[in-house]
């Protein structure tokens, strides 16, 4: 391909990269950096960039300081990965339904989805809570589940659908005509070509989990062991002190697992973001 | 015996009708080809056959069952797309596979089947691979393996030879024909490529704005067009139309009086016609040579080689167009005289429908 951008662009586009990068990572640089300070460095004035005692002395403490912190990381796990198993198993038929099905107001329930992503949970929390409790699933792992799962719906159906309408209908119509069921053709045809288009819609449910679960987690459960880790970090806020250092430890540590994903899935969800933007 | 008759067909989408009562019947081990511009119909009313969409009227008979209400694969048809619809995912051999896994037929008989059709349509290498890595010709004839292994009774095929270049379109159209002879089936083909309909079919339906204008077999057709519209379809160059005004339309057959004051006397029937009727002399680019008679103007002048095709027009301004000898000495902007051969000249009445020519050229041994 030829080049497109003069050399002065090329420079103007890399520092206009270089600004938004840094507002983006400059707070987990300053989290790392929080997290190797001796606790007392924190308060200290003048700030110090770095000092002969900066340590990993956090990363081993925190286990201690708070007991239950690998419990709240895999609870963190937990929670997001079952919200998004059972986000999928929804989205996927409604998606294809949306895609290919012609039915009554069809556009107004897309219509209606739209709608409620742009309430934000906070707005439904008191009917929610009251939803939960008649059910009884008030301090469970489900009243963390359930919420996410419905606030993640409407979302993933749309990202789907716009993919899934991408696969020529030919292809379904030939299996059709060759007499497959509409099941068997959506296992055979579509799920395996629509798999970038899962694994897209599939992160980003686990990154919108992931991230929704700590408001439903201080109103809907008082169990500890159930919090997830936004909910746990709040253990490392004492009567006496707060240890920032362990606490931005354990965050960064939290985090860890959605980065090593979104590492490892970056290109499906690149090329799923922009997908049918260029002619194949 | 897969004999398929359509009764009354009529289809509307919303309000727009565009099928308008289709009657045909086809018999069996026919190669049937649906032949129109784009927007007449064809493809809808293939698809119609084949099951993918509802008629909103009339009958679909296979075989002398009524299949209007049941699903394709019940009304034992099979279908190639005009995009191929080959699975990209799965390789050629499960591609070809794929109705006999939906019938979970045995592993043995799969394997038994998809050779057989891969040997018939050479490519039992290439069923390792996936069609992606085919080249066009080749994923044509997976998908034509994927509607043979089924062993329909009626094959459908939608424009399957448009996404091909010219000349690989050749070699498939000798491929289907010699397909069509090998399964012995009967086969409706869509396209808008007259070649094609030409070339391949026992008999042709011309369609035009959702209603048949001719049903009948390629030479019937070019020699007896039934209206205006097939007559500038069937044949390539297009057939030109010369105005005229009927003289006589008493003796033996109608005398017209055209461009130049040039009066033509055609065999043709008179029934329907009576003096002063403006009308249209139908006169086909090969049916015309050098001489005297109608002075052509050209404009482009194509050697071709075995022919020259010149493109003109009248003194009067009509287009007219003339296949000549290769070696003609024409030139272009240089006036060339042409002489018509009465019998070979059709005559279409104001409403496009035809004067029945008393006599069409037999068969030259």
């Amino acid at each position: 391909m030829m080049d497109r951008y003069t050399i002065p662009q090329k420079i103007g586009l890399y520092i206009a990269v270089a600004i938004f990068l840094t507002f983006i990572l400059l707070p987990f640089f300053e989290m790392f950096m929080a997290s190797l300070r001796p606790l007392e460095h924190l308060f200290r004035s003048p700030y110090q960039f770095w000092s002969e005692d900066f340590s990993f002395q956090a990363y081993s403490d925190m286990w201690e300081t708070v007991p239950l912190l690998g419990r709240y990381i895999f609870n963190s796990i937990y929670i997001a990965s079952m919200v998004t198993a059972i986000t999928m198993a929804f989205v996927v038929p409604a998606a294809y339904a949306f895609a290919r099905m012609d039915f009554p107001m069809k556009s107004a329930t897309l219509g209606i989805f739209l709608a409620v992503n742009m309430f934000t949970g906070a707005v439904l929390l008191i009917p929610l809570y009251r939803v939960l409790r008649t059910l009884g699933l008030l301090n469970t792992y489900w009243a963390m589940i359930v919420p996410g799962v419905a606030f993640l719906i409407p979302t993933g159906i749309w990202l789907l659908r716009s993919y899934l309408e991408k696969i020529p209908r030919e292809l379904e119509e030939a299996a059709y005509v060759d007499g497959a069921s509409r099941l068997y053709t959506l296992r055979r045809v579509v799920l395996p070509l629509a798999v970038p288009g899962l694994i897209v819609v599939g992160v980003a449910v686990f990154i919108g989990a992931y991230a929704q679960q700590f408001l439903f987690a201080i109103t809907f459960n008082q169990t500890r062991e159930l919090q997830p880790l936004p909910a746990g970090l709040y253990e490392f806020i004492g009567y006496q002190s707060v240890t920032w250092n362990e606490m931005m430890a354990a965050a960064l540590v939290g985090v860890l697992p959605v980065m090593v994903i979104f590492l490892f899935l970056q290109k499906y969800l690149v090329a799923g973001l922009t997908a049918g933007a260029v002619k194949e | 015996m897969a004999t398929l008759d359509l009764e009354n067909i009529s289809k509307s989408f919303g309000p727009a009708k565009v099928l308008h009562d289709i009657d045909l019947a086809i018999r069996d081990k026919e190669f049937v080809v649906f032949v129109g511009p784009s927007g007449c119909g064809k493809s809808t009313l293939l698809r119609i056959i084949a099951g993918l969409e509802e008629t909103s009227a009339g009958r679909i008979v296979i075989e002398g069952r009524d299949v209007s209400r049941e699903d394709p694969v019940d009304r034992g048809i099979s279908m190639v797309f005009q995009s191929y619809a080959l699975y990209p995912h799965l390789t050629v051999f499960e591609n070809i596979a794929f109705p006999l896994r939906v019938q979970k037929m045995t592993q043995d008989e799969v394997s038994q089947r998809v050779a057989r059709a891969a040997e018939i349509l050479q490519l039992t290498d290439k069923l390792p691979l996936k069609p992606g890595q085919l080249s066009g010709g080749q994923r044509q004839r997976v998908a034509i393996g994927r509607s043979i292994v089924r062993e329909p009774k009626v094959f459908l095929f939608d424009e399957p030879l448009s996404n091909l270049d010219a000349a690989l379109r050749g070699d498939m159209r000798v491929e289907l024909s010699q397909l069509h002879r090998a399964l012995n089936a009967t086969m409706v083909y869509v396209t808008h490529d007259q070649v094609e309909a030409m070339t391949m079919a026992d008999r042709i339906v011309v369609l035009n704005g959702g209603r048949v204008e001719q049903f009948g077999s390629p030479m019937e057709l070019y020699h007896h067009p039934a209206t205006k519209f097939v007559a500038g379809f069937i044949g390539q160059p297009n057939m030109n139309f010369v105005p005229g005004t009927v003289a006589d339309a008493s003796g033996g057959g109608v005398a017209i009086d055209t461009v130049d004051g040039a009066r033509l006397v055609l065999p043709v029937d008179t029934a329907g016609v009576s003096t002063g009727d403006a009308v249209e002399i139908g006169i086909r680019p090969e049916d015309v040579r050098l001489g005297d008679g109608l002075d052509l103007n050209i404009r482009v002048l194509e050697r071709l080689g075995g022919v020259s095709i010149a493109h003109g027009a009248l003194s009067d301004g009509t287009r007219f167009c003339a296949s000549l000898d290769g070696n003609a000495r024409i030139e272009e902007g240089v006036p060339v005289g042409l002489t018509v051969d009465p019998a070979c000249a059709h005559v279409f009445k104001a409403d496009g429908t035809v004067l029945r020519r008393q006599a069409a050229p037999a068969l030259v041994a």
